[in-house]
């Protein structure tokens, strides 16, 4: 499935196509199981799931859908082993938890056109200095130096800009957009195997 | 391990962001790349973020190249015609599958290996051809057909279509189209303009328009722009690459094993001076640089030798000097 020698590149678009869509479906059961536990944040659960992935050897990983939830429910099991949290309630979910069926069907990805409307919206929303940047970046393909020359601003304002709609768009990704990706009935039939 | 509770998430995204943006826009000095691999054997979860960041901001590429059209149009009569963009994605995408392209690879955005060189066939009826190592973006939109040549050369027969004029732009040099056929390389941070028939309007930055008709060439270099007349033959002999040959016509021999090397995983080498200054005739096949130096060693009398580093062609020992 997987080319074997994949670069760096090669391994951030499988990253973009293989795990990011199904980030907000993760980051939604966890914060299910993490309500009540303040120690554990979400994003960081989140992050230490990708750097898991990125040094896996991810060209054995047939479903990256499922190796993220299994990987972010090892994280949240080490930490709660680690901070002695008596949840037998959270355990015993934890430990029961048949992810690979349900939640692996529940997912639709977005097709393109509905991926171009989405990346459209998010430009929409970025400030205007940011947006201006960002189009200039993405889809005129502009170097920060011909940007900072259009746009009459210095090249490093314009890093700024740039990573500033990196960072808004990274923070709208991690919620799914409305009515798109999950089937509500395979996650509440999932919901009660899991605490069954 | 993941240290939770440990720093503001916020903040490790605000940095990550940031350093996906660098790293994407240019290589890291030896500083910033300290300060980066400082700031990642920090946290396992800065590893995370950085990962996260790249992968998005990559992939924002792959979604812009989707979506011809940089502005959203009213939404009215937007429908019909978007449909013509979808159509052209699709039909990129069977030129791609038919060329047996790797599948992570964009829509949009075509690229070569270094031996390859590769036709594709446009909607509106324009050609593409793409010589070894290149990478280019096709964007066609309603009022323009907008070519971006990243790396390398492209040969484009364009269909005539006054209505969408055919861009492409290389590295700040525009060339403008209406129906012809012309070469755009940018290589070694020059770009090249070869036009083979008609006429292309070529605009650089802070310059004036510039037309360049059929058998004219046109080098936007960093010494300046300079533009050179050539034979009809020398410009077919130039262009032989979009039949997948490489033609030699009394070019030095070391000129033409640098251009052979240019699609061989094979490098050839001339070690004698006074061979790489000979004069050479010959058709190759692009990509096999073992033919070529068979070949070469025959017309001179010379020998090949196989190295470590590729193949050496040097003069017989016994040879009585040319």
């Amino acid at each position: 499935m997987m080319p074997c020698d994949m670069d760096h590149g090669s391994r951030l678009r499988w990253f973009a196509r293989e795990v990011i869509p199904h980030e907000p479906d993760v980051r939604r059961w966890l914060s299910v199981r993490l309500r009540g536990l303040e120690s554990c944040d979400l994003d960081e659960v989140v992050q230490e799931a990708y750097a898991r992935l990125w040094t896996a050897d991810i060209d054995k990983i047939l479903n990256a859908r499922a190796y993220l939830f299994v990987t972010a429910r090892h994280i949240i099991g080490e930490h709660l082993r680690r901070s002695r949290i008596v949840s037998i309630e959270l355990m015993a979910d934890l430990e029961v938890l048949n992810i690979v069926d349900d939640e692996v069907n529940a997912h639709r990805r977005l097709s393109g056109q509905e991926e171009i409307a989405r990346l459209h919206r998010l430009i929409e929303e970025l400030p205007p200095k940011c947006r201006q940047a960002f189009k200039l970046k993405k889809f005129e393909e502009l170097s920060q130096r011909e940007i900072s020359a259009r746009m009459g601003v210095a090249e490093s304002t314009v890093e700024k800009h740039l990573a500033k709609a990196l960072r808004l768009i990274s923070q709208k990704m991690k919620s799914a957009e409305q009515g798109s990706e999950v089937l509500k009935v395979g996650t509440d039939r999932f919901w009660k195997r899991g605490r069954g | 391990m993941v240290r939770i509770g440990s720093g503001n998430g916020d903040e490790v995204e605000g940095q990550a962001a940031a350093w996906a943006v660098r790293s994407a826009e240019r290589e890291l000095t030896g500083e910033e790349q300290r300060q980066l691999d400082a700031w990642l054997a920090q946290s396992h979860r800065h590893l995370g973020a950085f990962v996260r960041a790249q992968a998005l901001w990559l992939d924002v590429d792959r979604v812009a190249a989707l979506d011809a059209a940089p502005r959203p149009e009213p939404v009215a009569d937007e429908a019909p015609r978007r449909w013509s963009r979808y159509a052209m994605a699709a039909s990129l995408a069977v030129a791609l599958i038919g060329g047996g392209l790797a599948y992570d690879r964009l829509p949009g955005r075509v690229a070569t290996e270094r031996a390859e060189v590769r036709e594709i066939a446009l909607e509106d009826g324009s050609r593409l051809f793409l010589n070894g190592g290149a990478t280019v973006q096709v964007r066609y939109g309603e009022d323009q057909r907008r070519i971006v040549v990243r790396d390398g050369e492209a040969l484009f027969d364009v269909a005539h279509d006054s209505a969408r004029p055919f861009v492409v732009t290389a590295q700040g040099v525009t060339v403008t189209a209406i129906g012809t056929r012309f070469a755009v390389e940018r290589r070694h941070g020059e770009v090249e303009v070869t036009v083979e028939e008609g006429v292309v309007a070529v605009d650089e930055a802070g310059g004036e328009r510039r037309l360049i008709r059929a058998n004219e060439q046109f080098v936007m270099a960093s010494t300046g722009a300079r533009r050179a007349t050539l034979e009809a033959s020398e410009v077919g002999r130039r262009l032989a690459w979009q039949r997948g040959l490489l033609v030699f016509d009394g070019q030095s021999l070391g000129r033409a094993a640098a251009e052979v090397n240019r699609y061989s995983d094979v490098a050839v080498t001339i070690d004698d001076p006074t061979l790489a200054r000979a004069e050479f005739v010959g058709v190759f096949r692009i990509g096999d640089g073992e033919a070529f130096a068979r070949g070469a060693a025959q017309a001179f009398n010379g020998q090949v030798v196989v190295r470590e580093d590729g193949l050496h062609l040097m003069r017989r020992s016994n040879s009585p000097s040319h």
